[in-house]
Order: structure tokens, then C-alpha cells, then sequence
């Protein structure tokens, strides 16, 4: 850039001077050289004729163009221009010091224009930059909230809607304005036996397996909105239906596209799924009551065999909520009480002398009265609830039972069921040891009835534990005997003490004796009854309505009987009092 | 998914920045009335500031120089800020015109200003980017676009280092650094430097710099000495930026007034 002259002692007294005043991206040679040419132009101008004030604007400008731009560069230039250039060249004239203040005052005019347009350049320039940043970091920032938004609602795996996204969709459509009227389904799908798939071929497959459906829920169903609610469960929403036939097309749909064949790490699966149909008018709902009953009827469908719909039926579920319900409080109602027990008694058919009572679980509920066992037992035994429920029952037989014995004579036997639960539990020995220990009641006055699918399970330890109780002296019964899979084998290893021939026998023995159907149960009757015998056991029969069924039981050779005809299900006293 | 923390919430040019304050310095007029508010406290509290920038920028074009001398054709410039004049690519790109530069700031304006000066200059780049991740910066694909790391590339570290805190483990940064480099690579360094300085102004400097978005970090001679930790240190070493490799014998005079220290080290190998 700097012209080959030799900087003269002028020009380096000038790079001196502006040396510092601003940053200059140049050694002090090129410094010198720079400026060496431009004393040679303003030379040259001093003497030129005619006189031109052009070069002085162009030294200005130029000196502004290599960035000797400050206030103080200037300064510093005017200085050393004013008080050497004239002297330091030599230069002779007869206006030399007219022209060189003329001079001047151009470089200092080009100076300043080009110092402020590079002011107002770079002014521009970094306003721009602002600009351009700004917008940038508005676009990271949408771009940032979009992607924050869609990971928020939407789920990893699949990249389906998440719950969070149905809720929003499926809330907003009810509650748009006007709608009402308008009709909305729900379809509820889980797959069938997917947990296998997991355990069998790994998580990893198992998500291949999900990512499949998804996409091919996507497909079927497009237009619809299809979101995963996590595990294995997706749910699709139906609107504007006319009525439940839409859903069930569209269910159809999905069960279709599960049921294709999918490769996963290149085994051939096919799924099936569950599904539950919700549909109804859009007022009058909410998003929480569409999804339990869309739940609820998937869990319809899984328990009727899978791969299938099932249709939401509000009466089913009214039942089942009740249900629930009444499971739930059971243990809140052993709290406070509310069970109770009245005794059903046990009577010989030799002398019609009381031998036993059994034990049968009342409960007081606040709301719907008394209920039966036939109410609330199969539910207990679902939830497992028939543990403490069956504990407490068996406790309060003890109790009361031995109090019986005060009353002089021959006290009765208090017979307890026992669920399959509470045979199968590890502490059963030591808790009917521990009660009979704490009410003093004498072993052989505790029986124990237990089912025939009682015995079913393969395992030894109930038997076990049956065979320590009757080595206590506890009587041990087979309940409903008869009704169970005729498989008399645990008769050989059990200590069982009494059959208890279920009522639908001695049910038979109400009609005539002449009728086949009749002469039927007679014989099985008998024959059970000398199978008994010829096994040391007692015989009760269930279910004995009238005198003369007792009659014929009793020439059968059936030792006792139970029923309306020898007496209803009453508190202990009552019973007592009657035989008393 | 959090918003990537090189995104501001806004651009505020009411809030000082470093890199135009820098600007400000030199002569440029890349700066806003805070900025220059700024930077006129700081040259009120330390009168020698805006020799300090010019001694420092000066220190930088005499090191492109010297690195262009040597054969080196590909520069890093982590911290380049406003791309006032005497950019490293300007400098090198002049004496050998297939020279490669990548600039790194952090400051969102810093950027968007160098994008538009690169414009059209296919040898040259700007990446967003944090010295405190220089993890990020060298597997950026501009970065990776430009710069091959099988061949001598010169880091450059110039006034930027004394923003990163010890917490910020600088020592750990210049390893991640040096272990992308090949053998003939260069670090070039410079920070202020405390050796010297009254224990007021050093405690002024760091209040002005507390209201930018950078505060102050000064080291002395021994710290600056071990972060060329692998490299060999050309003459003559860490010193006050002036006393590198001088124009002339007396632009190296009063070289403590300028603050900063520096030094070039060369990859060995």
C-alpha cells in the first residue's frame, strides 16, 4: 500500500505525533510510508498552480480511511502540518502560508466528513448487527418454546400426543361453546399380553413393538386423534359421532391394524389388543368421566378374553362401581365394628340334639342395612380383603363360643369357613393356636370348614397345617362337598372329620320319592353317606327346608342336618335359648 | 428442553457488553451510550484503558504476523468480538491469501456484526460459542468446515481469558484446547494482568466489570505461564504485551502500563 519513498524526517515526526491516538492496524514503518506519501501530495499541492484545495479533502479523508480516525489524530496532525511541513520541505513561495492554512482547513474538513460517514457507518452497521441478533435469538426462542411445547405433549417413544395433549383436546371439545348437543366417543386400547413380549424378548422389543402400533394406529385412524397414555395403553378420539356405530368402526379399525403381523428383531409377533367404546352426548360429560368409563370398559373387554371391543354399558358399571365401593370400605367397617355374626345351628338327626352352630358374617352397613355374605364375600376374596375380614370372623366365633359352655351341658361346636386365602397363609396354625390359647375354648369345639378347591392348589404346606390343627383336636369339614372336582385323593391325606353335602342333593329330596329325578339324589345321598362312613367321617347335610327331606336324610343314615327345618341363621343367644 | 443458554432472552444495549466496550477502546463507534458510559467509568478508574486495548490488539497483529511468517494458515480467534479493524483474517489473509479463520464470540452482536463484515469471504467464519465449552467450539461443523486438525492450526486467546473465573477450570479449557491440535499448532494468549497494579485500581477495574455480563479476572505472570501448560513458549514468553516482538525498541517502552500480558507457544512434535 505505502509507496516505495524513503519516510523523510517530516513524515516521521507526523507518524510520531498520531502514533496512540486510535488503534492503527500497521507497524510504524508502514505508518512512516503512509504518511510519507501523503506530505509528498500536500507538497505537491502547496506549489501547484493553479492552487487546488481537492488534495487537502483527500488527505483528510484518506488519513480517516487507515484509521488515524480520532479527535486527538486530528489534532496532533494539524499541529505538526502547521508548525514543520513548510520548514521541514523547504518549501518557498510567495502565499506558501496562505495556502498551507487554506490546506488545512480542506484536510480538516475532509477529515471530519470522513470521520463522521464512518460514524454513521458504523453507528448503522452495529444497529444492524442488533437487529439481526435479535431476531435470531426471537427465532431460538420460538423454535426453542416449539419444541419444549411438542416434547411437553407428546410422548418420546411413539412421538404421539401424551395424556397431557388428550386431556387438552378432549376438554377443549367439550367445552366448546354451542356443542352440546353434538355427540363424542372414546376408544380405549391396551394391548393383550404385551408384559409377555417384554419379558420374554427384552424392553428394547417390546418398545419396537409400541413404536409399530403407533405408527399403525396413525395410519388407520388418521383424522382422528391418537395419543399413547404411557405402557401400552393408546386411546383415540372420536368426534361428531352419530352414535355408537361410528366408534365401533373405527374400533374395528384399530383392532385390525394391531392385529397384523409385526417383525420385531426379526421374530414374527402378532398382537392383539382390548378396547373400550365410550360414546354420548357431549353435555352433560367430562374428560375425567369419558376416560374412567372408556377405562373401565377396556378392562371388560381384557377380562372377557381380549381381542375384542367392548361397548360402555352404564348399568354394568353402576354395579361394578358399587361393588368397588363396597370393597373399599370393608376394612373401615372392621374398624368400626360394623360385622357381626349370627350362628345357623347344626343339628343331629339321631335325637335332634344341637351339635354345632356355624358361624355366618353379618354387616351393618350404615347406608344399605344388613348384608349377607353373598354381598360382599367374593368381593373380599378378590381384593384379598377375606384375610383380615376372615381373621376377625374366626376370632369372634371363639369368643362368643366359649362363652356357650357357661350355660351348662354339652356346648355346641362353632364351625368357621375359611377361605383359600386364609388356608394358604404361612400363619394359619399359629393364629388359631393363639386364639384358642386367648378365649380358652377347648379345640374340639372349633371346626374349621374348608372348600374342596381348597385342595386343589399343589402345594404341601396347607395340608400341613391342616393335619397340626386336627392333631389340636379342631375338627376339620369339607364344605359343599360334591359340587367340587370329585376328586376324592385329599381324602386319604387329609384329617378330615365331616362332609358337608352341598343343599342342591338334598334339594332333590323335596319332590316325591317317586319321581327319578328324586330317587337320583337319594342314591348319590346314600352313597356319599356310606363313603363317609366307611371313612370315619360324619355326614351334615346343607339346605334341609322341611320335615320330611330330615325323614328321608335321616333313614338314609345321614348324621346331621342344617336348614330352615331346624332353624334361620340367628345370634347365638337366640339359638342357645331355644335348645337351652 | 430448556432454551440453549447461548439464547438471551433479549438483545439489551442497555446493558454494557465487553466486546464493544473493547470497540470503544480502539476508536471504533460499534458501541451504544451504555457502552461508552462504561467504558468512559473505566477510563476514568484506569486512565491507561484505551492504551491497554490498542497495546493488546497491536500485540495480536504482531503475533498473526509472526504465525503468517511461520507457516501457519489456519486461525481459531476465541473471544474476537466487534470485528474492528486489523481483524485476524484481514491480517493473514493479506500476506497468504488462502488462509483460513474462524471467529468465536459469544456475544449474539458480536456475531451478527462479524457475519456481515465475513459476507462473501469463504475463508472466513463466525461460530456462536462459549470459550467455557471448547468441547462445543471444536465439533462445530463451521469449525470443522474450515479447520483441519491433522494440520498446525494457531488458537488464539486474545483479552478474553480474564473473564473466565477459576471456577470455570480455564486450565481444563486450554487441555481440551491443545489435545484437538496437531503438532507445529499454536496458542496465542493474553490477559490482564495484576503484576504491578495498586490494589485500588485492580479493585475499581473489577467494579466497573461487574456491571457488564463479564466480570473481571486478572492473573499474574506464574498463572498466564502454566495455562501454556504443552507448549513450548516462543521468545520472549509471558510478558507485557508491548515487549512481544516489538515494531521498534521504543513502542516496548513503558510496556507494564499496558496491563495485559501474552505470549505465543508452539505444539511441539
Amino acid at each position: 500500500m505505502a509507496a516505495p519513498a524513503r519516510p523523510g524526517a517530516f513524515a516521521r515526526a507526523w507518524a510520531k505525533a498520531v502514533s496512540g491516538t486510535s488503534f492503527l492496524p500497521m507497524t510504524q514503518a508502514q505508518l512512516e510510508a503512509l504518511l510519507q506519501r501523503l506530505t509528498d501530495q500536500l507538497a505537491d499541492a502547496l506549489l501547484a498552480e493553479p492552487f487546488d484545495l481537492r488534495p487537502g479533502h483527500r488527505v483528510g479523508t484518506e488519513l480517516v480511511a487507515n484509521h488515524i480516525a480520532s479527535a486527538e489524530g486530528l489534532g496532533r496532525t494539524v499541529e505538526v502540518l502547521q508548525l514543520r511541513l513548510i520548514r521541514d520541505l523547504g518549501l518557498v513561495g510567495d502565499d506558501v502560508e496562505d495556502r498551507m492554512a487554506r490546506l488545512l482547513a480542506a484536510i480538516a474538513t475532509g477529515y471530519a466528513r470522513a470521520l463522521r460517514d464512518r460514524t454513521l457507518d458504523e453507528q448503522e452497521s452495529i444497529r444492524r448487527a442488533v437487529m439481526t441478533a435479535r431476531a435470531q435469538a426471537e427465532r431460538a426462542l420460538r423454535d426453542s418454546e416449539a419444541r419444549f411445547r411438542h416434547q411437553a405433549t407428546h410422548d418420546p417413544l411413539t412421538d404421539l400426543p401424551n395424556r397431557a395433549l388428550f386431556t387438552e383436546r378432549l376438554t377443549a371439545a367439550l367445552n366448546e361453546p354451542g356443542r352440546g348437543a353434538e355427540r363424542i366417543g372414546l376408544c380405549f386400547l391396551d394391548l393383550d399380553r404385551f408384559k409377555v413380549v417384554n419379558d420374554t424378548l427384552g424392553h428394547q422389543a417390546g418398545d419396537r413393538l409400541l413404536i409399530t402400533v403407533a405408527n399403525r394406529l396413525r395410519r388407520a385412524l388418521d383424522g382422528h386423534l391418537v395419543a399413547r397414555l404411557g405402557g401400552d395403553e393408546f386411546v383415540v378420539l372420536v368426534e361428531r359421532t352419530g352414535g355408537t356405530d361410528d366408534v365401533v368402526a373405527v374400533a374395528d379399525t384399530a383392532l385390525a391394524a394391531v392385529r397384523e403381523p409385526a417383525i420385531v428383531d426379526g421374530t414374527e409377533l402378532t398382537v392383539t389388543a382390548s378396547l373400550g367404546i365410550v360414546e354420548r352426548q357431549i353435555a352433560g360429560t367430562t374428560p375425567g368421566h369419558l376416560m374412567r368409563a372408556a377405562d373401565s370398559t377396556m378392562h371388560w373387554a381384557k377380562a372377557a378374553g381380549g381381542a375384542r371391543w367392548e361397548v360402555f354399558d352404564a348399568e354394568r358399571n353402576r354395579r361394578e362401581l358399587a361393588r368397588h365401593a363396597l370393597s373399599a370400605a370393608i376394612p373401615a367397617a372392621l374398624e368400626r365394628g360394623e360385622f357381626y355374626l349370627d350362628y345357623q345351628p347344626l343339628t343331629s338327626l339321631r335325637d335332634g340334639s344341637l351339635l354345632g352352630v356355624e358361624a355366618l358374617v353379618r354387616w351393618r352397613h350404615p347406608e344399605l342395612g344388613v348384608l349377607h355374605p353373598g354381598s360382599f364375600i367374593g368381593l373380599a376374596e378378590e381384593t384379598g380383603l377375606i384375610v383380615p375380614l376372615g381373621g376377625w370372623v374366626l376370632a369372634e366365633a371363639c369368643r362368643e363360643a366359649e362363652r356357650w359352655s357357661a350355660r351348662g351341658g354339652r356346648a355346641p361346636f362353632v364351625s368357621v369357613n375359611l377361605a383359600v386365602r386364609q388356608v394358604h397363609r404361612p400363619g394359619l396354625v399359629q393364629e388359631v393356636r393363639g386364639l384358642l390359647q386367648r378365649t380358652g375354648l377347648p379345640p374340639e369345639r372349633l371346626q374349621l370348614e374348608i372348600t374342596e378347591s381348597t385342595m386343589m392348589s399343589t402345594t404341601e404346606e396347607p395340608v400341613r397345617a391342616l393335619r397340626v390343627l386336627a392333631d389340636l383336636g379342631v375338627r376339620i369339614a369339607i364344605d359343599d362337598f360334591g359340587t367340587g372336582y370329585s376328586n376324592l385323593a385329599y381324602l386319604r391325606d387329609l384329617p378330615v372329620t365331616e362332609l358337608k353335602v352341598a343343599g342342591e342333593f338334598v334339594a332333590g329330596l323335596r319332590a316325591p320319592a317317586a319321581e327319578p329325578a328324586s330317587r337320583t339324589d337319594e342314591r348319590i345321598l346314600a352313597s356319599l353317606v356310606s363313603l363317609a362312613h366307611a371313612l370315619d367321617l360324619t355326614v351334615t347335610a346343607e339346605g334341609v327346608e322341611t320335615a320330611g327331606q330330615a325323614d328321608r336324610l335321616r333313614a338314609i343314615g345321614c348324621d346331621a342336618g342344617q336348614g330352615w327345618h331346624f332353624g334361620r341363621p340367628a345370634p347365638a343367644d337366640r339359638i342357645l335359648e331355644r335348645v337351652g | 428442553m430448556q432454551r440453549p443458554d447461548w439464547a438471551p432472552e433479549t438483545i439489551d444495549i442497555e446493558r454494557p457488553s465487553v466486546a464493544r466496550m473493547y470497540d470503544y477502546y480502539l476508536g471504533g463507534s460499534h458501541n451504544f451510550a451504555a457502552d461508552r458510559a462504561a467504558a468512559q467509568a473505566m477510563v476514568a478508574a484506569v486512565p491507561d484503558a484505551p492504551l491497554m486495548a490498542q497495546a493488546n490488539r497491536a500485540f495480536l497483529r504482531r503475533a498473526v504476523q509472526f504465525l503468517t511468517d511461520a507457516g501457519v494458515r489456519q486461525f481459531l480467534d476465541i473471544g474476537s468480538g466487534i470485528p474492528t479493524v486489523g481483524n485476524v483474517h484481514e491480517i493473514a489473509q493479506r500476506g497468504a491469501p488462502e488462509s483460513r479463520v474462524v471467529y468465536v464470540d459469544v456475544d449474539p452482536v458480536a456475531v451478527a456484526h462479524s457475519r456481515e463484515i465475513l459476507a462473501g469471504n469463504d475463508r472466513a467464519a463466525v461460530v456462536q460459542e462459549d470459550l467455557r465449552h471448547p468441547e462445543r467450539i471444536l465439533a462445530h461443523p463451521d469449525v470443522r468446515r474450515l479447520l483441519d486438525f491433522d494440520q498446525p492450526v494457531a488458537v488464539m486467546i486474545v483479552a478474553v481469558l480474564h473473564f473466565i473465573s477459576d471456577d470455570d477450570r480455564p486450565g481444563r479449557i486450554l487441555r481440551t484446547l491443545r489435545e484437538a491440535l496437531a503438532p507445529g499448532s499454536y496458542l496465542v494468549l493474553s490477559q490482564a494482568s495484576d503484576d504491578g497494579r495498586t490494589e485500588e485500581e485492580r479493585a475499581e477495574a473489577e467494579r466497573v466489570y461487574r456491571r457488564t455480563d463479564n466480570p473481571l479476572w486478572v492473573r499474574n505472570r506464574a498463572e498466564l505461564t502454566a495455562f501454556f501448560d504443552g507448549f513450548a513458549l516462543v521468545e520472549p514468553g509471558v510478558v507485557w504485551v508491548p515487549e512481544w516482538r516489538p515494531d521498534s525498541p521504543e513502542s516496548a517502552e513503558d510496556a507494564e502500563r499496558a496491563v495485559f500480558m501474552g505470549g505465543v507457544g508452539r505444539l511441539g512434535g
